[in-house]
C-alpha cells in the first residue's frame, strides 16, 4: 500500500497543526521552556558551561539550553549580527568592553528587578556588583573576578639557577636579572622576557602605577604623548639591554592567542596576560607555569593591578524568558555543584560562599589563581571606567606603533608624540 | 467602481499595441521551462547578490554599527577615506604591491610549468592533477596555517636555509619579507592558470611549428613568434582573472598576520582592512563604503585591460 496525500489533505493537516500551534495546545513541547545561551571560550569552558546547563535541566526539568560558542573575536560580529536581526539570544556573555554600548543601545536587560526574586546577590563583591552597572542600573552578573597577571615558566626559571619574579620585582631589576638568565639559562635562544610595549593592558598597568590612567571617564585619553615616549623608552632601553625577546619573535605572537605567545613559543619564560588563563596556558605548556603580577615602576609602586569582571551574564533585551534567565544566573553563580564543575575557570566566583564552596576540590593552579587574585594587597587599585568604544581601535595602533619602534622605523621621541596623535584621533571619532 | 477602472486600465495599452501581448505570452510559452529552471540561479542572484549589493551601497552612506539603526551621513565616509585615513592609502599601497608582483610572476610560473607539460610526456593527468592541488587547496585555511609554519623564524625554510649556512630571518613576522611569503604563497597556487595555459596550447597547430622547424626556426624563436601571440586571449584571460582574483585575496594574510595585518602593516591587504572596519570596529557603513571603493578600483582595472588589449592581443586564427 501506497501513502498518498492530496493537496487539499495536505493543506487541511497543515492548516489544523498551525491552528493547534497558534492556540497553545500543540504537542507536547508546549511545558518546554527553551534557552538560547551564548558564550565565547574555548572547548573547555564549552565542557564546564554545558555541565552546568545539564545539571540546570535536571534540577528544572522542562528547561532545555541551546548553546553556542566562538572564540572571541569571531564573537562580537555573530552577537552583533544576532542583536540586528532582533533574534538576540536569552543569555548573553558579556564584556566590560562592550558593556556600557550594549546597554545603552538597549539590546541587553536591566536586572535589577530580579535581584531577590530568583536573583540572591547576598554576598557578593561590592565592586565586582558595581562593575555590571551602567548609570546606575545592573546589567551584567560577573562570573569571577580576575586580574592582569604574567605567567612565569618556573621550570626554565629553575634550570637556569635563577629565583623566580617575585611581587616585588620592578622593571628598573630587569637588566640585572637578564644578565644572570643570559649566562645560566639552559634554553638555547630563549630571552628573559617578552616584549609587551605593544600591549594595552601593560601601558594601563605602567600607567595606574603612576596615578595616570589609560583613559578618562569621559572616554579621553589619560596619557600624555611624553608619557608614551617614556613608555617606548623604557622597552627599547630593555631591548638594548638583550632583556627581551627579538621583535621578530615578538611579531609572532600577533593575536594574543596561547599558542603564540613568547611562553607558549618557548621564546621567553614570562608572558603577559590574565589571571584566569593559568589553567588555558598550562594546557598548552610542558613545562610547570605559575604566575605574579607585572613588575612595579619602582619599589612600592603599586595600583597598577585592579579586580576586573572577566565577564558577565546578560539577558537579551529581547528574550520572552527573562526571569527564567535570571534564575539561571542564579544558579550559575550560587549553586555548590554547579561552582565546583565551573572552578575558577572565568575568573575567581564573586560571591563568598561560592568561594568557600570550591576551595576543596580545586587543583593547585586554580588555587594560584584563587590566591593572586584574592591577595593583590597594595598592587591593587580601583576598577577603571569601561574603556571608550573606540578603545579596541587604539589598541590596535599601540601594537603597530610598538611595532615601528622595535623594528627601529622610529625612535621613541618621535612615536611618542604620533601615537597620542592617532589615539587622540581615534577617540575623538568615537564622539562624533 | 475600481474593479472596472482597473479592467480598464489593463485593456488600455493593448489597444495600441495589439501585437505585443501575443509575442510575449508566445516567449514566455515558449521559454518558461528555461526560467523554471534558472529560477534557483535567480533566486540566488536577486536574494544573495544584488540585494545586499544595493543594501551595502545604500550603508555607505550611512554610519551602522549593526546594534543601531543605520544613521544617514552622506558622503562623509567616502570623504574621510580619501582624505584623513592613513590606513586606506596604507591597505592600498600594500594591495598594488601583492598585485603588481604576484600577478606576473603566477602567470610566468603557470606558463612555465604548461609549457612543461604540453611536451606529450607519460604520466601527463597525473602531473597536472598534482600541479593543480595547490589551487584547489589554496584559497583554505589550512594552507595558510602550514605556509605560518614553513615561514616561521624556526620553521622549515630556515632549516633548508641552516643546511647551506644561511640564517635566515622569521619570514612571516619580519616587516621586510612578511609581504613577500604571501606573494610566493599566491604564485605557488599557479594550478588553475597553468591548466587553461595547458588548453590554450593544445589549441596551437602544430604545423605551424613544423612549418617553422623547416625554415630554421629556434625554439626560442618559435616560442616568441608562435607560442606567445597565438596564446594571447588566453594570456588576457587569466591575466584579468588573475588580477580580480588579488585584488580580493583576503585569507592568506588574515590567517598569516591573526586578522591584524601586522607586523606594522606590511600584510594590512585592502580586504583585511575592509574586514577590520566591519567586523572588529562595527562600522559596517565605512566598510560598505571602502568595498564600493575595491569594485570601482578593479572595474578601472579591468575595463583599462581591455582596452590595451587590442594592442597586445591577438584573434587572427
Amino acid at each position: 500500500m501506497s501513502i498518498s496525500i492530496d493537496r487539499r489533505q495536505f493543506l487541511m493537516g497543515s492548516t489544523a497543526l498551525l491552528a493547534a500551534a497558534a492556540a497553545g495546545v500543540g504537542p507536547a513541547m508546549s511545558q518546554e521552556t527553551r534557552m538560547r545561551l551564548i558564550f565565547w571560550g574555548g572547548q573547555a569552558r564549552a565542557d564546564r558551561t554545558y555541565g552546568v546547563t545539564d545539571l540546570y535541566t535536571k534540577a528544572n526539568p522542562g528547561t532545555t539550553f541551546d548553546g553556542e560558542f566562538l572564540a572571541f573575536a569571531d564573537y562580537w560580529p555573530k552577537l552583533a549580527t544576532q542583536t540586528a536581526g532582533g533574534n538576540s539570544p536569552d543569555v548573553i556573555q558579556m564584556d566590560y568592553r562592550y558593556i556600557v554600548e550594549y546597554a545603552k543601545r538597549n539590546a541587553i536587560a536591566p536586572l535589577d528587578e530580579f535581584i531577590g526574586n530568583g536573583l540572591n546577590l547576598d554576598d557578593f563583591d561590592k565592586d565586582q556588583l558595581d562593575g555590571g552597572k551602567v548609570d546606575g542600573k545592573l546589567y551584567g552578573i560577573s562570573l569571577g573576578a580576575n586580574s592582569t597577571a604574567i605567567m612565569v615558566n618556573t621550570t626554565a626559571f629553575e634550570e637556569a639557577g635563577l629565583e623566580l619574579p617575585t611581587r616585588d620585582l620592578s622593571y628598573a631589576d630587569l637588566p640585572a636579572m637578564a644578565e644572570k638568565w643570559n649566562s645560566s639559562s639552559k634554553r638555547a635562544g630563549m630571552k628573559l622576557w617578552s616584549d609587551y610595549s605593544g600591549g594595552e593592558p601593560g601601558l594601563e598597568n605602567w600607567l595606574r602605577q603612576q596615578g595616570k590612567a589609560l583613559y578618562t571617564a569621559d572616554g579621553l585619553a589619560g596619557f600624555t604623548a611624553e608619557d608614551i615616549t617614556n613608555w617606548f623608552q623604557l622597552w627599547a632601553d630593555l631591548r638594548a639591554a638583550d632583556v627581551i625577546v627579538s621583535p621578530d619573535d615578538q611579531a609572532l605572537d600577533a593575536t594574543d592567542a596561547i599558542e603564540n605567545t613568547m611562553i607558549t613559543l618557548g621564546k621567553a619564560p614570562i608572558t603577559y596576560a590574565n589571571s584566569n588563563q593559568l589553567i588555558a596556558f598550562q594546557a598548552v605548556n610542558k613545562d610547570k607555569l605559575t604566575m605574579t603580577n607585572y613588575p612595579r615602576i619602582k619599589a612600592g609602586s603599586g595600583g597598577g593591578h585592579y579586580r576586573k569582571p572577566s565577564m558577565f551574564f546578560s539577558l537579551g533585551a529581547s528574550s520572552k524568558q527573562q526571569a527564567e534567565g535570571a534564575k539561571f544566573i542564579d544558579f550559575f553563580i550560587s549553586n555548590p555543584d554547579a561552582a565546583t564543575i565551573l572552578g575558577v575557570e572565568r575568573g575567581i566566583p564573586c560571591k563568598a560562599s561560592t568561594r568557600d564552596a570550591i576551595k576543596p576540590s580545586l587543583d593547585e593552579q586554580s588555587l594560584v589563581a584563587l590566591n593572586f587574585v584574592s591577595n593583590l594587597g597594595d598592587l591593587l587599585g580601583a576598577l577603571p571606567p569601561s574603556p571608550p568604544s573606540n578603545a579596541g581601535e587604539v589598541g590596535v595602533a599601540l601594537k603597530t606603533k610598538s611595532q615601528e619602534v622595535a623594528f627601529g622605523q622610529q625612535s621613541p621621541q618621535d612615536a611618542g608624540p604620533a601615537f597620542f596623535a592617532q589615539a587622540t584621533e581615534i577617540l575623538a571619532r568615537a564622539k562624533s | 467602481m475600481t474593479a472596472r477602472s482597473i479592467q480598464d486600465a489593463n485593456r488600455a495599452p493593448t489597444t495600441g499595441r495589439a501585437v505585443s501581448p501575443s509575442v510575449w505570452s508566445q516567449l514566455w510559452s515558449r521559454n518558461a521551462g528555461g526560467y523554471l529552471f534558472l529560477l534557483p540561479w535567480f533566486l540566488g542572484f536577486f536574494g544573495l547578490t544584488l540585494g545586499p549589493m544595493i543594501s551595502s551601497l545604500y550603508l555607505s552612506f550611512t554610519n551602522f554599527d549593526l546594534l543601531t539603526a543605520p544613521d544617514w551621513v552622506g558622503p562623509a565616509n567616502y570623504v574621510r577615506i580619501f582624505t584623513a585615513d592613513p590606513k586606506f592609502s596604507t591597505s592600498m599601497r600594500v594591495t598594488l604591491f601583492f598585485v603588481v608582483f604576484s600577478v606576473p610572476l603566477k602567470l610566468a610560473f603557470a606558463l612555465g610549468v604548461a609549457l612543461l607539460l604540453n611536451r606529450g610526456m607519460k604520466g601527463l593527468p597525473l602531473y597536472r592533477a598534482v600541479f593543480y592541488l595547490p589551487s584547489l587547496l589554496g584559497a583554505s585555511v589550512a594552507i595558510a596555517v602550514l605556509w605560518r609554519q614553513l615561514f616561521a623564524g624556526d620553521g622549515v625554510v630556515n632549516d633548508a636555509l641552516a643546511i647551506f649556512g644561511i640564517k635566515g630571518p622569521a619570514w612571516i613576522s619580519n616587516p621586510n619579507y612578511s609581504l613577500w611569503t604571501l606573494v610566493v604563497l599566491s604564485v605557488w597556487q599557479f594550478g588553475s592558470p597553468m591548466i587553461i595555459f595547458l588548453a590554450g596550447l593544445r589549441q596551437i597547430p602544430v604545423d605551424m611549428y613544423e612549418a617553422a622547424s623547416l625554415d630554421g626556426a629556434s625554439k626560442w624563436r618559435q616560442f616568441w613568434k608562435i607560442t606567445l601571440p597565438l596564446l594571447t586571449p588566453v594570456v588576457f584571460f587569466n591575466f584579468i582573472i588573475q588580477t580580480i582574483e588579488a585584488f580580493k585575496s583576503f585569507t592568506p594574510a588574515f590567517i598569516i598576520s591573526g586578522g591584524t595585518g601586522n607586523p606594522i602593516n606590511s600584510t594590512l591587504f585592502y580586504t583585511l582592512y575592509l574586514y577590520q572596519e566591519a567586523f572588529s570596529f562595527f562600522r559596517m557603513g565605512y566598510a560598505s563604503a571602502l568595498a564600493w571603493i575595491l569594485l570601482a578600483i578593479v572595474g578601472f582595472f579591468t575595463a583599462f585591460s581591455f582596452l590595451t588589449s587590442k594592442y597586445w592581443v591577438h584573434y587572427d586564427d
